[in-house]
């Protein structure tokens, strides 16, 4: 088991230097680096000023050498300098990845909590009017795109009932009296992105919850299960829904490794400071520094989670083993 | 619902924990509460954007955004007003060489202008330190220091030094590089607190960047210290909002809002929502786009919203520029076949509802250059039978097919854009529409802004047309678009913006001569006649001049749009909601 650890930490170092030396390429051949957009944004730069800037960002070197100075800073523990924001990058991802991984993880919990229950009963009851109902639901979910969905919900709850505000992540310049006041106000903040973002996932983990358990409902051991006398409560749980796990694991984990990614349209749509937003400006705005501390987190963040994932499915079925 | 419930609260107590050490609050935001959905009132004031914004160093920072919010804090020593004019800002006056405050004299055998700027007597440092020439000076040399990027460092390099009157550090002798006219333009000439920043500058000066990491408007930009506008900076949360409260150091009139936020709205479809759902009470020139604002108008009409839409004629000039390198656009009959084969008035009309003007050049109705005399320049009024004539005395014969052909080839052309910028689609399907009814054939060819011009537009790799805007200042010297070295190349970085290729020896004489002539009379006479050659040449096909919008509470006042560079926020003191 710990050679098994080991191999695949060793392994995902390998992938992260060569995914993010290929990130760094994509993004250098990419049309428009940064002094280039300054110079669309402003006639008067000169071709002094254009020459100057180049070599003042290391633009005027070869992909390699940037990519070595790149690797080094960060060796260093400097993330490096926004070009867009102008700060440091730490300062400026670490609240980012904060809110991203609060309404990442409100999401997925909130999702999780409703899919799989609801998906379990359904394979349960296979063919029932539930299993319709809950089944034509879930395509309508998983169908519903996400910008629209963001602007329903905020014409219905933010502009016609007035309940909810249409955007942010609390109530800008409000003092809260206490701790209470403070939860009440961002969890009300939280509401819609979560509910814009869990619609989609309670309807495509609902299915694969559903699917998981009906084929394992379908195997012996749960008819020689009931056939021991074995009380239904059991048999579901402890001879089903284990059996049942391997590919919720898979789904799970790999939703987990996008917490920190963000969710672009929902962040854009409610105005909530994400890194999904961030990410993009970054990568539009030629920002090298952000996107490539991004990618890197979202790379690392798959891999890790895989690796999660793989030593889960040993403890969910002790067949499988690390030899 | 409990499951509901349960993690919306479990998230918002996470979101609680790590978000309160985020915040850069400052005791001045203390005891405010929201307004939201409240009634109106000069206790606060929410403004929503839709466009990032960065770090408010002054030297460093470039957005517009930025630029926007940064006025409410930080001025210049003049700067044009909604009018179009000059004004002084934090000087006492603008020198001139009739008020004799500005003067050439002759230096080591070259000529200079000398001007003396006076600051205002009242002008302070939001912490209390007077601001004087010393903080003019100190940003001159961060600005010459290869260590700081700063972008354009012609407008700090062009004033070779700054003295203080030793009897008065508010009085300081501005000597130029050169004689120029346009020596009292320090719209963009920022003063940086010597006091505050000179310590930084000197430990960190001499590395790369070093400056910029550890700036104070990097490192605390709630000092108020770094400010000395009407409004101090109280809180900044990049990428959310930034918090403004009344600066009581200022040397104008007390600002009369309590507190201003700005917030940042990225998706413009949900600007209108946020507006009627008060998150935000207003929506400034870097919101909604011209059809939005178009839409929302009819909206708050019907429904009797209590909102105005503000239009303001701007100085952004949308065109077609042609790549005069095109076998058949080097025929200035097909040019101002193109021309007069467009009728402007209608598209503006049918497009813009009438709320941006039909574009007759590149100086814009603002400018003090403008005109619209056809003594001086030559005007095409949409005419179909003048643009056939054209074509058809340039050998182009209408074919069956309703294109005209020459020499076994079709007269096409095409026309390229940002994609996904729907009125400029829209202008496209309107142009390809008029130019096919005169033969020509048009095909649209759209691509993401990045690739437009970081690569299209830059490297002049469009084949016949390339449809965008310029966003110009009054007065400003067009030598940097006309000027036939400013043709984009290899050889010049691709730094020059004449996509063209426009090749005019006397456009190229005017255009140097007019960077020195001081006789402002001299000087709107050679504009002319730049504009002259410009319209007989055509090379680039005008279209219309851009608008500004905004969207304003019914109540508010003073609140005036400029259409220039220097945004509304360089009057904010004077925005009331009583």
């Amino acid at each position: 088991m710990t050679t098994y650890i080991l191999r695949r930490i060793i392994q995902t170092l390998v992938l992260l230097v060569v995914l993010s030396y290929l990130c760094f390429n994509l993004m250098t051949l990419m049309p428009g680096d940064p002094v280039e957009l300054m110079i669309s944004s402003n006639p008067k730069i000169t071709a002094e000023d254009v020459a100057r800037l180049r070599e003042f960002y290391g633009l005027d070197q070869p992909t390699y050498v940037r990519y070595q100075r790149w690797v080094s800073t960060i060796l260093e523990g400097d993330l490096g300098f926004s070009r867009t924001y102008r700060i440091p990058v730490s300062e400026m991802l670490g609240p980012s990845l904060k809110y991203t991984f609060i309404l990442s993880m409100s999401s997925l919990f909130l999702s999780l909590l409703i899919a799989i229950p609801l998906g379990i009963y359904c394979a349960l009851r296979p063919n029932s009017k539930f299993d319709y109902i809950v089944n034509l639901l879930s395509f309508a979910g998983i169908s519903a795109p996400s910008f629209w969905l963001g602007i329903v919900l905020i014409i219905i709850f933010s502009v016609k009932l007035g309940w909810l505000p249409a955007g942010g992540y609390q109530t800008t310049g409000m003092v809260y009296e206490n701790i209470f006041s403070e939860i009440l106000d961002k969890a009300k903040y939280l509401i819609l992105p979560v509910l814009s973002l869990s619609i989609q996932s309670i309807g495509r983990f609902s299915r694969f919850a559903r699917s998981a358990m009906l084929e394992v409902m379908r195997n012996d051991y749960i008819r020689t299960a009931r056939a021991k006398g074995l009380t239904e409560r059991v048999v579901i749980w402890r001879h089903g829904f284990r059996n049942a796990l391997i590919p919720l694991i898979t789904i799970v984990t790999l939703s987990l490794s996008s917490v920190f990614s963000g969710a672009l349209i929902t962040e854009t749509f409610f105005a909530y400071p994400g890194a999904g937003r961030l990410i993009y400006t970054s990568i539009i705005g030629n920002d090298f520094n952000v996107a490539m501390v991004a990618f890197i987190i979202s790379i690392a963040m798959v891999l890790v989670m895989s690796l999660i994932a793989d030593l889960l499915y040993g403890v969910a079925d002790p067949r499988i083993s690390y030899e | 619902m409990k499951k509901l419930a349960f993690v919306l609260v479990a998230a918002a107590i996470l979101n609680t924990a790590c978000t309160k050490k985020d915040s850069t609050g400052t005791s001045a935001s203390a005891g405010a509460t929201s307004s939201t959905n409240s009634k109106l009132s000069n206790a606060e004031l929410k403004i929503g954007i839709s466009q990032e914004f960065e770090n408010f160093n002054p030297l460093i920072s470039t957005m517009m955004a930025t630029t926007y919010m940064s006025r409410m804090s930080i001025r210049t020593l003049d700067s044009i007003n909604a009018d179009g004019k000059w004004i002084p800002v934090l000087a006492k006056e603008i020198p001139t060489f009739e008020n004799k405050k500005a003067v050439i004299k002759k230096i080591g055998g070259k000529d200079h202008v000398v001007a003396v700027w006076e600051i205002l007597d009242n002008a302070m440092w939001g912490d209390g330190t007077p601001l004087t020439c010393a903080d003019f000076e100190f940003a001159s040399k961060v600005a010459a220091s290869p260590n700081v990027s700063v972008a354009d460092k012609e407008t700090y390099s062009q004033v070779e030094k700054i003295e203080a009157d030793p009897k008065n550090p508010k009085k300081c002798t501005f000597t130029y590089d050169k004689v120029r006219w346009d020596f009292y333009m320090l719209g963009t000439f920022f003063p940086l607190p010597k006091h505050l920043e000179e310590p930084i500058f000197k430990k960190y000066g001499s590395i790369k960047e070093g400056y910029e990491k550890n700036s104070l408007y990097t490192k605390d930009p709630t000092n108020p210290g770094l400010y000395h506008g009407a409004y101090l900076v109280s809180e900044i949360q990049l990428g959310d909002h930034v918090t403004f409260t009344p600066n009581p150091k200022f040397y104008g009139e007390a600002a009369k809002i309590k507190k201003i936020i700005v917030k940042l709205i990225p998706n413009t479809g949900t600007l209108e929502a946020n507006l009627r759902s008060g998150t935000i009470d207003l929506i400034s020139t870097m919101g909604l786009a011209l059809d939005q604002a178009l839409a929302f108008d009819k909206k708050i009409k019907e429904e009797k919203l209590g909102y105005e839409v503000l239009f303001q004629p701007s100085t952004v000039y949308e065109h077609i520029d042609l790549n005069l390198d095109n076998p058949f656009l080097k025929d200035v009959k097909v040019r101002k076949a193109l021309l007069y084969a467009i009728n402007k008035d209608d598209l503006v009309n049918a497009l813009f509802e009438g709320k941006q003007l039909p574009a007759l050049h590149l100086v814009t109705p603002k400018d003090a250059w403008y005109t619209d005399d056809p003594a001086k320049i030559t005007i095409y009024k949409y005419n179909k039978r003048e643009a056939d004539r054209l074509l058809d005395e340039a050998g182009w014969k209408m074919g069956a097919d309703g294109y005209r052909m020459k020499d076994g080839k079709k007269l096409s052309f095409t026309i390229m854009t940002t994609a996904g910028n729907k009125t400029r689609e829209l202008v496209q399907v309107y142009l390809q529409n008029q130019w096919k009814q005169v033969g020509i054939e048009v095909s649209a060819k759209n691509e993401p802004a990045r690739v437009f011009f970081g690569e299209t537009t830059k490297k002049r790799k469009f084949d016949s047309m390339a449809l965008f805007a310029w966003v110009s200042s009054p007065e400003s010297s067009p030598k940097v678009t006309l000027h036939s070295s400013k043709i984009p190349s290899a050889k010049n970085g691709y730094s020059g913006q004449n996509q063209m290729g426009w090749v005019n020896k006397n456009v190229d004489d005017l255009t140097t001569k007019l960077e020195a002539e001081l006789d402002p009379a001299k000087r709107i006479k050679m504009v002319h006649e730049i504009l002259k050659y410009y319209t007989d040449e055509v090379p680039v096909l005008p279209l219309y001049y851009r608008s500004d919008v905004a969207v304003i509470p019914t109540q508010m006042k003073n609140y005036r749009l400029t259409g220039h560079q220097f945004p509304e926020t360089n009057e904010v003191e004077k925005w009331t909601l009583e």
